[in-house]
């Protein structure tokens, strides 16, 4: 074992200097090698070569690609094969060494180049220390995790090679923590106890289990110091892990409160600030995640939709790459537009009838969502549909092992726009001033002269096309479908109503509370589900406490 | 020592709306069969010190007290009715969808409870005090007929006549006379002036002077202004005094 | 006016009573009417039941709820767990609990699930339940003054998450598939056509109660609060009446109500599951009563019947269709049949008479007496 570290090490120091070769030609001179020492002593001083070019012949060695030929002159040539068989199942073979084609061989007709355990061995140390050297610190990072998580004392030398070598901060944690890791399966107690002290002062999450063996096997031992060591490390992570799931808990939580925001805005609006109750505004929504998925189609391969038997095709782009990815920009505000529409039209069809008498509003936009929703169906199928998420959603940040995964981020990014949007829309614009007058006194801005009508209108298609949006925001995050609008209603009523009518403040405090609660609920109960009933009943409860902006007294006259 | 017992004590009363302040350190005292009169002009607080009384809000400040023993100010609206508080409001406030007969129905004094209610049946004297409120208020001809079917001022005696029903002992009066008649009007302050007594304690608010004359007579009236009582007195006095001159100075003409 | 017109109800439900309790069964015993068209409407019966419910609390009390879909699955459930315990040990498994609980590893009856074997306890659980339930989510919603379409939001939030909450395994209450393959009631076979035909006659039976019960209520003095409410709750306080006192009778009473229909609903379709209790079934209530004619009692049984008989046509005839007609139809009459089928010839007479004497409006509304 010491020997072989040190010859490991040993040819890794004088590795470059004793052999200026490529590595395709000290592979070629150890496959001709008979003795397995003088080959693995070879295969050794690969360390410091190209890891890419080491790791590929390597592994096509080990696997038993690499045959020996025995040539015209009885000389042995190493060579590999082409995959293409011709008639007679013979492919075509090339020398390893230069790569010159020397004929046609049938591959049952020769040997393949033979690794016994020493050899083995030494490509093991190799190829990991090639990983351990690929050039992508990502990859470093995974590599030197797999050994950790092994606890391979086999692997402690490349690690330890490693070690003085890395400049990437995460790798080197990395490291540290699967030399620990490693270093737990030391037969000395004493290495054992510096490795415990070692992962509790880098708080190593995942090396819980391993400590947890430890602590009992320890015990079971009786051997006081390593247990105690092997404790207060776990004690140390588990402060870390808290904080982890704290913090966690607190972005996933406002990631959250940001899609409740979203999708609730729109209500706020027709609900919060005009009175309007609208079930139909999750189909609202609905139609901008459909219009984001037409936008889709169109950018790609087109689409075809045959509702009521009426067959429409839409030619398709083709488009790749990046003007791909950038059917998004192209579809947020089609989204907006298309709802907002459709918004005009359920105010000027409908719901003008009926602002004196919200519970009608309330059942004659029901029937509004049921029929949408039968269209949604007949049009677009009744299963979901295929938004896919541009590649950028996918990734994530990690900071102190807290995930912070992408699309969460632009969730938080949209929604921070588009309160931002709105804000300066209903305080800035012309159209704002125009809103919150008739909002707030209908009769005095009809005297003032205000077209209250079209005010009506305009208002109600702008919560409708902001819903659009929250559509076609959705859409990157979820799934599309003809219900996808009754996911949302009763939490977006829930947002409007909790945070108060006719604020939009209160809204945004709401949905991040709610959003918070369901978050921290679902990780103290870890179970979605029931955290849900709690929100729930919470919102009850909370209604008890305040029921303000529920009912507004106003005197004189005692109903409005 | 006895003194006379206060129907209804305000002290130091202080309730705002967003800001304004609608009643300002309010004192008020009005004594057990008294019949008060609250003149002032828009915006002095009067339909709010009405509301804090019957408890439809609550004052940020202060103590109102009912018959120097129950505090109003803790106490929710149907609480406060029943001790004997009824209010007849500004804008007619009927149930229209009932028939006026169905509507002093509901008013009539006895149980409110919900199972009370499932098994009772109008018994005689009942009966008959119906009939006699619906000739006081002249509807004995419309009592079958929807009361949202009436005209305004009918609507205004149909209001009164469920206070009458109630047999409160403490009336509030919120503009009787908007929407009546001359005659009416004249009608409507006899009415309250035959109600007062030991048994009804009456507080008007009103505009009107003519029907304040009419139904002061002689007896204490009192300005509110800006959420504070002004000054109290005979209507003489109060239509001299410089402080209120200066208020209503341009703004009612006819109160002059 | 109107005492003819109450006495031309009474003689409609007096022979439609005739008809559902002795007619029928009558002619289904002997091979008349076959048992599916008893099956059929035996559940209309229970829709009509349900629907008297939601009219008297929306239609007379001015309380849009939209959890009366949960009182009737929770009635349905509770007599779904004695049905389930009448199954003995003849399920899929064989063993003495039944399949869902032998599935999720349980050897034992979990012990709610115990006093269940009993037909009268379970009878009590249905009344007792949905009154529990409701007595609690009344006096929190109605002591904070929640009213209007908050309330209506607020019931939706309720029946949401306790349609989540039976969606779920670990209640034991069968999670998604609830409850079904029920054997036997009272020692009978459940799905004989005479069982069936006892299930009809009681269902007949309770529907001529709650509308005697209803039409009492509201006749007397409670009945004209329960309006009064509806009409103006704020006026109510000023008038000394705990409106919130009543409005929680009024719920708890529906509650009951639509549990007791749920009961008898589940052993006549076989099945219950928490799709029953989800907000949609509770809406498309509103509709039947909406279209019948809210604020009448013979309105909602009117209107559960007609849109279910259009229903049951309608999914067989054109399946993409009937959404978009059941939506349409509602668009339309909240526009413009206020008054339900029930109203109609009342609102036409307006109409025509407005065209002939604008004036004779006052007059109209002066003529009715009781």
């Amino acid at each position: 074992m010491i020997k072989l570290i040190f010859a490991v090490l040993l040819s890794w120091l004088l590795g470059a200097s004793i052999y200026a070769a490529t590595p395709r030609e000290i592979i070629a001179k150890a496959l001709l090698i008979e003795d397995s020492e003088e080959q693995a002593k070879l295969v050794t001083s690969l360390g410091d070569s190209d890891p890419q070019e080491v790791i590929a012949l390597l592994t096509l060695w080990k696997e038993g690609g690499i045959f020996l030929n025995v040539d015209a002159a009885g000389a042995k040539v190493p060579v590999t094969l082409d995959e293409e068989k011709d008639g007679e199942g013979k492919q075509l073979a090339h020398r390893f060494d230069t790569g010159a084609a020397v004929g046609k061989l049938l591959a049952s007709d020769l040997n393949a180049a033979e690794t016994d355990s020493a050899l083995r061995l030494a490509m093991k140390s190799v190829l990991d220390m090639a990983q351990l050297s690929s050039p992508d610190a990502k990859k470093r990072q995974e590599a030197v995790e797999t050994m950790g998580s092994e606890q391979d004392p086999e692997r402690l030398p490349a690690l330890l090679a490693r070690q003085t070598r890395e400049t990437d901060s995460r790798v080197k944690r990395a490291i540290r923590e699967a030399i620990a890791l490693i270093q737990l399966k030391d037969e000395n107690d004493a290495v054992k106890i510096a490795a415990c002290n070692e992962l509790g002062a880098i708080r190593s999450i995942p090396s819980q289990d391993a400590l947890k063996a430890i602590v009992a096997e320890a015990t079971a031992e009786s051997k006081t110091n390593l247990a105690n060591a092997a404790q207060l490390a776990l004690n140390e992570i588990a402060k870390h892990v808290t904080f982890v799931n704290t913090a966690g808990t607190a972005f996933r939580g406002l990631s959250l409160g940001s899609i409740l925001l979203v999708v609730a805005i729109g209500l706020a609006i027709t609900f919060g600030l005009m009175g309007v109750i609208n079930m139909a505004h999750g189909e609202m929504i609905a139609i901008g995640a459909y219009t984001t998925y037409v936008v889709q189609c169109v950018f790609g391969p087109g689409l075809e939709l045959s509702p009521f038997g009426i067959h429409i095709a839409l030619p398709g782009m083709n488009a790749t790459g990046t003007l791909y990815n950038c059917y998004f920009v192209l579809a947020l505000p089609l989204s907006f537009l298309t709802a907002a529409l459709a918004g005009i039209a359920l105010e000027r069809g409908i719901i003008r009838f009926l602002y004196r008498r919200p519970l009608e509003s309330l059942l004659a936009t029901w029937g509004v969502s049921l029929v949408l929703q039968q269209l949604f169906r007949l049009t677009f199928g009744a299963n979901n549909v295929q938004v896919s998420s541009p590649s950028w959603l996918s990734g994530n940040w990690t900071v102190n092992d807290v995930l912070f995964g992408w699309n969460r981020v632009f969730v938080i990014v949209f929604a921070v726009a588009i309160v931002f949007g709105v804000t300066m829309l209903l305080k800035k614009t012309p159209l704002g001033l125009l809103i919150r007058a008739v909002m707030q006194n209908r009769q005095m801005a009809a005297c003032m002269g205000v077209r209250t009508e079209r005010v009506n209108m305009l208002t109600f298609a702008l919560g409708s096309g902001l819903a659009g949006l929250a559509g076609a925001f959705i859409s990157q995050i979820g799934n599309v479908g003809p219900s996808l609008g009754q996911l949302y209603i009763v939490d977006c009523f829930m947002t409007v109503v909790v945070g108060g009518v006719g604020n939009l403040i209160g809204t945004v405090i709401s949905a991040l509370g709610i959003g918070m609660l369901d978050q921290s609920l679902q990780q103290i109960l870890g179970n979605p589900v029931l955290g849900k009933i709690l929100v729930l009943l919470g919102i009850i409860l909370f209604l008890q406490w305040k029921p303000a902006g529920l009912f507004v007294t106003k005197s004189r006259s005692l109903e409005n | 020592m006895s003194r006379k017992q206060f129907i209804i004590s305000a002290e130091g009363v202080n309730k705002s709306f967003d800001g304004f302040q609608a009643i300002r350190e309010l004192t008020f005292y009005m004594d057990v069969g008294e019949l008060r009169t609250v003149i002032g002009p828009n915006g002095a607080g009067k339909t709010t010190f009405l509301d804090l009384i019957t408890g439809r809000t609550k004052p940020d400040e202060g103590k109102i007290d009912f018959m120097d023993a129950h505090d109003l100010t803790r106490m929710s609206e149907y609480e406060i009715y029943r001790l004997g508080i009824g209010r007849k409001f500004q804008t007619p406030t009927v149930y229209t969808d009932h028939t006026v007969h169905e509507n002093l129905v509901l008013s009539l004094e006895g149980s409110r409870g919900v199972f009370r209610s499932l098994f009772s049946r109008l018994n005689s004297t009942e009966r008959d005090r119906i009939e006699d409120i619906l000739k006081t208020i002249n509807l004995s001809a419309h009592s079958q007929r929807k009361a949202g079917a009436l005209a305004h001022g009918q609507k205004q005696w149909l209001e009164i006549g469920m206070l009458l029903a109630q047999n409160a002992r403490l009336l509030l009066v919120d503009e009787p006379a908007a929407g009546m008649t001359d005659e009416e009007t004249a009608k409507t302050g006899d009415l309250l002036l035959s109600l007062a007594g030991d048994k009804h304690s009456i507080l008007v608010i009103e505009h009107d002077m003519t029907f304040v004359r009419q139904i002061s007579q002689g007896r204490k009236v009192t300005v509110l202004h800006q959420g504070h009582v002004l000054c109290e007195g005979p209507v003489d006095e109060v239509q001299n005094d410089e402080r209120v001159l200066e208020v209503y100075l341009g703004r009612k003409a006819r109160a002059a | 006016m109107k005492s003819n017109r109450n006495k031309i109800e009474l003689i409609i439900v007096a022979i439609a009573a005739v008809i559902l309790i002795v007619l029928l069964p009558a002619l289904n015993a002997a091979g008349v009417v076959s048992n599916f068209t008893m099956s059929v409407w035996g559940k209309y019966l229970c829709y009509a039941i349900l629907a008297i419910s939601v009219d008297l609390l929306w239609g007379y009390t001015g309380l849009l709820s939209l959890g009366q879909s949960l009182f009737f699955a929770l009635g349905g459930y509770m007599m779904g767990m004695h049905l389930m315990r009448m199954i003995g040990d003849l399920g899929q498994y064989k063993k003495p609990i039944p399949d869902f609980l032998v599935f999720l590893g349980w050897e034992q009856l979990p012990a709610f699930w115990v006093p269940f074997s009993s037909l009268v306890f379970s009878m009590l659980m249905v009344i007792a339940l949905p009154a529990i339930v409701a007595t609690g989510f009344g006096y929190l919603a109605f002591r904070s003054r929640i009213k209007g379409v908050y309330f209506s939001i607020l019931t939706q939030a309720l029946t949401y998450g306790a349609a989540l909450m039976f969606f779920r395994n670990d209640m034991l209450l069968g999670g998604n598939n609830g409850f079904t393959d029920f054997k036997f009631l009272l020692g009978a076979d459940v799905r004989a056509a005479g069982t069936q035909r006892g299930l009809f006659i009681a269902t007949a039976i309770v529907l001529i109660a709650v509308y005697g019960f209803c039409r009492w209520l509201t006749t007397t003095k409670f009945g004209l609060v329960q309006r009064a409410v509806r009409d103006s709750e704020t006026r109510v306080l000023f008038s000394g009446y705990a409106a919130a006192n009543y409005k929680l009778f009024v719920f708890v009473i529906c509650a009951i109500i639509a549990g007791v229909a749920g009961a008898l609903y589940v052993p006549q379709v076989g099945i219950i599951n928490p799709s029953e209790m989800q907000t949609d079934k509770s809406l498309e209530i509103i509709v039947w009563v909406a279209v019948g004619g809210r604020g009448t009692l013979l309105g909602p049984v009117v209107g559960a019947v007609v849109i279910n008989a259009l229903k049951s046509w309608a999914t067989r005839a054109y399946p993409d269709l009937w959404l978009l007609m059941l939506g349409g139809l509602f668009i339309l009459v909240v526009l413009f049949m206020p008054k339900g089928i029930v109203g109609l010839p009342a609102q036409i007479r307006g109409l025509l008479k407005r065209k002939q004497t604008p004036s004779a409006l006052a007059t109209d509304t002066a003529a009715a007496t009781p």
